[in-house]
């Protein structure tokens, strides 16, 4: 077999192997049985209308969708001036600072949130859903940080030293000479900060609770207790919902130079 | 604009991420951590042969090691066959496949992995092909075994390497392919002693990002291994939440994260120093 031929089997094996399952997923949560077997007997949207029907599922879709919008959006007001900070200026704390910013990357998560809950929760005696919207912000902090920040390395210098000698506050740099130009990276750093908070589950794990409960731990319990195909139904909406988001922010700025 | 004026602009701007990083991550998670080395009133190294002691603590470590590091090797060995195929085709197509790859980074692992359960089951879709087909007489365990958990990670982190080798390559200058062939090397040598050392870059944070998220990942070892293949992950949890012991939780934690910083150091060492 010629190199080529070989390196493009290798291909559509990997690339059958990334795809197929989600199809079984896509298939099943059309299915009209009382249980999982696949291929499915029949077909049929009521799954997927029980699951939208469901409250518990509901409900932690909602916590879902505010918890990823907070903590999005302290990632970025925290994260967008650091980047910059530590574009602009050379300090010669420069590389520890990074390296200190984007090590929730590399702490496991569930050690943050069984840090969290003990530090926070059960010795300071802080609430629960606080210290899951700071897990999830912290969890999130690197995307801000190094997404602007290689947007930020893509931008000359020269047109802010020139916005400064036509008179413009630093103020007024930022806001519209800065940030404008890095639109891109700050939108690409929001899909990703969100959909990493979205579909988190180790930080979650232990600061969540019976009064509020994420929407992928509420199908990690409806799958230890039953074993039917609305996590399918589920799983397909969540799947759909995170392709439109990627798609959206693709076609409008290109998500895939900054992963 | 003199040096110390921007110092202290640059702090301003720095002040509330670290702030918040301090009091939010690295003060709760550092204290945490060091409490593995609190023996009652004192401090000793206790904690760490108690849990070493325990030859269950053990296999679940090394299991956990081995199939991270299988799951870093098979994914390199099948990323750069699929990153150079990749390589040869035209732009269009290549931005195409690029989205189908970063496409399942995008989605949540919980439905990945339930994926699998359909797949690997008793009766699931695997078994029933491999009965249907002749290849086996009666269905064989898959589900709840080293291999599905190995099977759930590859796919969750193979696509991790596979951007990171397409990057290596798309930075490798496009006449080094051509300079070996023209000097006489056949693709085999080509690879092994251009491309592969050129890319070597790629290949160490390919291999420290599927390393490590093996390591920590959490919701596939807990669905598809189930309560029989116990990973570092799921252990911590058992002894967070189910035992309640606290002296093993900080072990553990302290323990994959000395392991992840390992890899991820010697990995670092071996790129780009000599290239």
């Amino acid at each position: 077999m010629r190199p080529s031929r070989f390196n493009n089997t290798i291909l559509f094996v990997v690339l059958f192997f990334l795809i197929a399952p989600f199809t079984i997923v896509f298939m099943t949560a059309f299915s009209d049985d009382n249980s999982l077997i696949f291929p499915p007997q029949a077909y049929s949207f009521r799954w997927i209308t029980s699951v939208l029907q469901t409250e518990v599922f509901a409900s932690s879709l909602v916590t879902s969708l505010w918890l990823g919008i907070g903590a999005t959006i302290i990632a970025l007001l925290l994260g967008v001036p650091a980047a910059y900070a530590l574009q602009r200026y050379r300090l010669p704390e420069t590389e520890w600072i990074r390296t200190a910013l984007t090590s929730p990357l590399i702490i496991p998560g569930l050690v943050i949130g069984v840090a969290l809950l003990r530090q926070f929760v059960l010795i300071r005696d802080g609430s629960v859903n606080l210290a899951l919207l700071l897990g999830h912000s912290a969890l999130v902090l690197p995307y801000a940080v190094r997404v602007v920040g290689a947007s930020l390395a893509n931008l000359p210098r020269d047109i802010e030293d020139a916005a400064f000698s036509l008179g413009a506050t630093r103020m007024q740099i930022f806001w519209r000479v800065v940030l404008p130009n890095v639109r891109g990276g700050v939108a690409a750093a929001t899909v990703l900060a969100f959909i990493n908070s979205f579909n988190h589950v180790p930080v979650s794990l232990f600061l969540t609770g019976p009064g509020i409960t994420t929407l992928p731990i509420r199908m990690l319990l409806h799958m230890e207790s039953s074993y039917d195909p609305s996590i399918a139904a589920l799983s397909m909406l969540v799947i759909l919902f995170s392709i439109f988001f990627v798609l959206l922010t693709e076609r409008l700025l290109g998500l895939s130079r900054y992963v | 604009m003199n040096i110390s004026a921007n110092r202290s602009r640059a702090w301003w701007l720095l002040l509330p991420a670290v702030t918040f990083l301090v009091i939010c991550f690295l003060y709760p998670v550092g204290t945490f951590l060091l409490e593995s080395f609190k023996v009652g009133q004192g401090v000793g190294l206790g904690n760490y042969s108690t849990f070493l002691s325990d030859e269950i603590n053990l296999e679940v470590y090394w299991r956990t090691v081995r199939i991270a590091l299988l799951v870093t090797l098979l994914s390199a060995a099948v990323s750069y066959p699929a990153a150079l195929a990749i390589m040869r085709l035209g732009g269009q197509y290549r931005g195409l496949l690029t989205g189908l790859i970063i496409l399942p980074l995008m989605i949540s692992p919980v439905a990945r992995s339930f994926a699998w359960l359909v797949v690997l089951g008793r009766e699931g879709l695997l078994n029933k092909t491999l009965v249907g087909s002749g290849v086996l007489s009666e269905s064989i365990p898959i589900l709840y075994t080293e291999s599905a958990v190995f099977i759930g990670l590859l796919q969750l982190m193979l696509p991790l390497m596979l951007l990171s080798l397409t990057s290596a390559l798309e930075n490798l200058p496009k006449d080094v392919q051509a300079a070996a062939k023209s000097l006489g090397a056949n693709e085999w040598q080509t690879f092994w002693r251009v491309i592969l050392p050129l890319t070597r870059d790629g290949l160490a944070i390919g291999g420290t990002l599927v390393f490590t998220g093996c390591i920590t990942a959490y919701v596939t070892p807990a669905l598809l291994g189930g309560p029989r293949v116990t990973m570092l992950a799921t252990l911590l949890y058992q002894k967070a939440s189910v035992t309640v012991d606290e002296a093993a939780t900080t072990v553990i934690s302290v323990v994959m994260l000395l392991t992840t910083l390992l890899v991820n150091a010697i990995l670092r060492s071996r790129s780009s120093r000599t290239t």
